[in-house]
């Protein structure tokens, strides 16, 4: 949940109240020059609490888009991914914390510009350490802010990694290692460059600037960061385009490799109905050699009856001759 | 499906370069003859070069790239270590991207072979006959892929196969018949040897 920082407005509030209040009569000159003071004072401590609110508020809109960033990165999921969404928030993201680097180094510039206009009361002390403190802690905030971011884009870019092994395990490709390289090389290598941005104002504060060129450094960093990632995916483009071919080449080799399995299962099911008919096969051998058997012993037996008949002669004539004497009595009769 | 050009082209020196004039022609073989009219033959020319060009300045080194444009297909391949040579060809939108690169790494290949570096400079020094043969023998990708001539040939085989196992179905159904046949056939003579051999033993005369 965002924290709005509204110490200063909140302050600013107070001093104009306290102001307002009426002072002892007979300190009214001296109450009115003092008032003068303060007002002169008061116009640069509202320009700077102005300033400072503006800060705070901006602040604590990147926070909000942060979380929302964050929310979208955190998905894991393969296809849902809405990358052009989160380029163009963590790119808006990106701008506003520039933009706060920006306004931040003004007010530092303008409350330097003021510290060194003071006289050194110690009033105007206080208030200078006040402002000072402030100022830190709209630094340490935006601080904060871009660690978060860093995070994020860390996170997102483990996702990612991790989408690609995936869809890698669909896919399996040999390019895949040579993905992985340039993450390394490009990601990782960005953090380790730590090149301010030749600010040389933020080593006046004696040691409450250290926050400013951590900023800018972490700024720095997020930009090698994205520079490293679009360089990657250009990259990835490129391996793709020659996996494109050796997937096309995968692709036919694999219907090569399926027809000839189809084909060794066309000859193993024509070998099986070839050892069915065997068997018919057989069937019609047994029975054509039992009609072979069959004529032959018909014939056989043919034979003999027609030796016998023809040996019988006489047993015919006999039998034609008893024919022959009722054939005759017959018509003698009639 | 068909190729309609070949080209070797030869990038310039200058890496930065987006002039298209720059990248040379080492090497061309084209069909543009067979492909459209007269009139339209040097401007049809002229598109293609240009267009081959400027893809090829585009193209970094192990790069593939097709592009489809006005009803052709535009394929670039610079190989790897090519001394800064890409090789082209102009396709009609059927043919498959696949022998298209295997084509152009082939010519790659064969020119970096044959052509001594030397001569890349000097245009009428290159022979390479080669260009032309492979131009005609790629018109049709099923013979000229080894992949494609495979599966051709596998198909084939299948679809001999499916007719074999057609006829061996009318075989078994042509046994079961002789099967049948014999059987009654079987039946039959067997009536026949009994009665012949009831002839003989039974009543002698009647």
């Amino acid at each position: 949940m965002p924290v709005q920082d509204r110490t200063v407005e909140f302050k600013a509030c107070v001093d104009s109240i306290r102001n307002r209040s009426p002072a002892p009569s007979r300190l009214q000159a001296e109450a009115k020059q003092r008032l003068l003071q303060n007002g002169e004072r008061e116009v640069r401590k509202s320009d700077f609490s102005r300033m400072a609110g503006a800060i705070g508020r901006d602040i604590s809109s990147t926070t909000i888009k942060l979380g929302k960033l964050a929310q979208l990165a955190k998905r894991k999921t393969l296809f849902d991914d809405r990358p052009v969404e989160i380029s163009e928030l963590s790119s808006i993201i990106k701008q506003d914390i520039a933009k706060i680097n920006h306004q931040i180094a003004a007010l530092k510039a303008h409350l330097g510009g003021a510290q060194q206009q003071s006289k050194g009361t110690s009033a105007e002390k206080q208030i200078n350490e006040h402002n000072n403190n402030v100022l830190m802690l709209l630094q340490t905030k935006l601080a904060d802010t871009s660690v978060g971011f860093k995070d994020v884009l860390e996170l997102r870019t483990q996702n990612l990694k991790e989408s690609k092994e995936r869809t890698d395990q669909f896919i399996s490709s040999t390019a895949a290692a040579v993905r992985q390289t340039p993450q390394n090389s490009l990601l990782f290598g960005g953090q380790g460059k730590r090149d301010p941005m030749g600010d040389g104002s933020a080593r006046d504060v004696k040691g409450k600037g250290r926050a400013l060129p951590d900023n800018d450094m972490l700024a720095l960093d997020l930009d090698a960061a994205e520079g490293g990632f679009g360089g990657q995916s250009q990259q990835m483009q490129l391996v793709e385009q020659q996996d494109t071919y050796i997937q096309s080449r995968a692709t036919a080799i694999e219907s090569i490799e399926s027809t000839i399995a189809e084909l060794g299962q066309i000859f193993s099911q024509l070998a099986t109905m070839v050892a069915e008919q065997r068997e018919t096969v057989q069937r019609i051998d047994a029975d054509t050699i039992d009609i072979a058997e069959n004529v032959s012993g018909a014939q056989r037996e043919l034979l003999k009856y027609y030796a016998s008949i023809s040996s019988n002669r006489w047993l015919m004539l006999k039998v034609f001759g008893v024919l022959i004497v009722f054939f005759l009595v017959f018509i003698l009769v009639s | 499906m068909k190729v309609i050009a070949l080209y070797v082209l030869r990038l310039p020196e200058d890496k930065e370069t987006k002039d298209d004039s720059k990248v040379e022609i080492l090497c061309e073989a084209d069909d543009a003859d067979n492909e459209v009219g007269y009139i339209k033959r040097s401007a049809f020319r002229d598109f293609m070069k240009f267009s081959t060009r400027t893809i090829a300045l585009r193209t970094d080194e192990g790069g593939m790239q097709m592009v489809e444009d006005a009803g052709y297909k535009m394929h670039v391949l610079r190989p790897v270590d090519g001394k800064r040579i890409v090789g082209a060809a102009v396709t009609d939108p059927e043919y498959p991207d696949r022998v298209a690169q295997g084509l152009l790494s082939k010519l790659t290949k064969d020119f970096l072979e044959e052509v001594p570096e030397e001569n890349f400079g000097n245009r009428a020094k290159i022979t390479f006959p080669a260009i032309h043969s492979m131009l005609r023998k790629y018109q049709d990708p099923k013979e000229a892929d080894p992949i494609m001539k495979v599966q051709k040939d596998l198909d084939e085989t299948k679809i001999i196969l499916h007719k074999t196992i057609e006829s061996v179905l009318d075989r078994g159904e042509k046994l079961d018949n002789l099967v049948d046949r014999s059987n009654a056939l079987s039946s039959q003579t067997k009536m026949f040897y009994k009665t012949a051999k009831k002839q003989n033993s039974c009543c002698v005369v009647m």
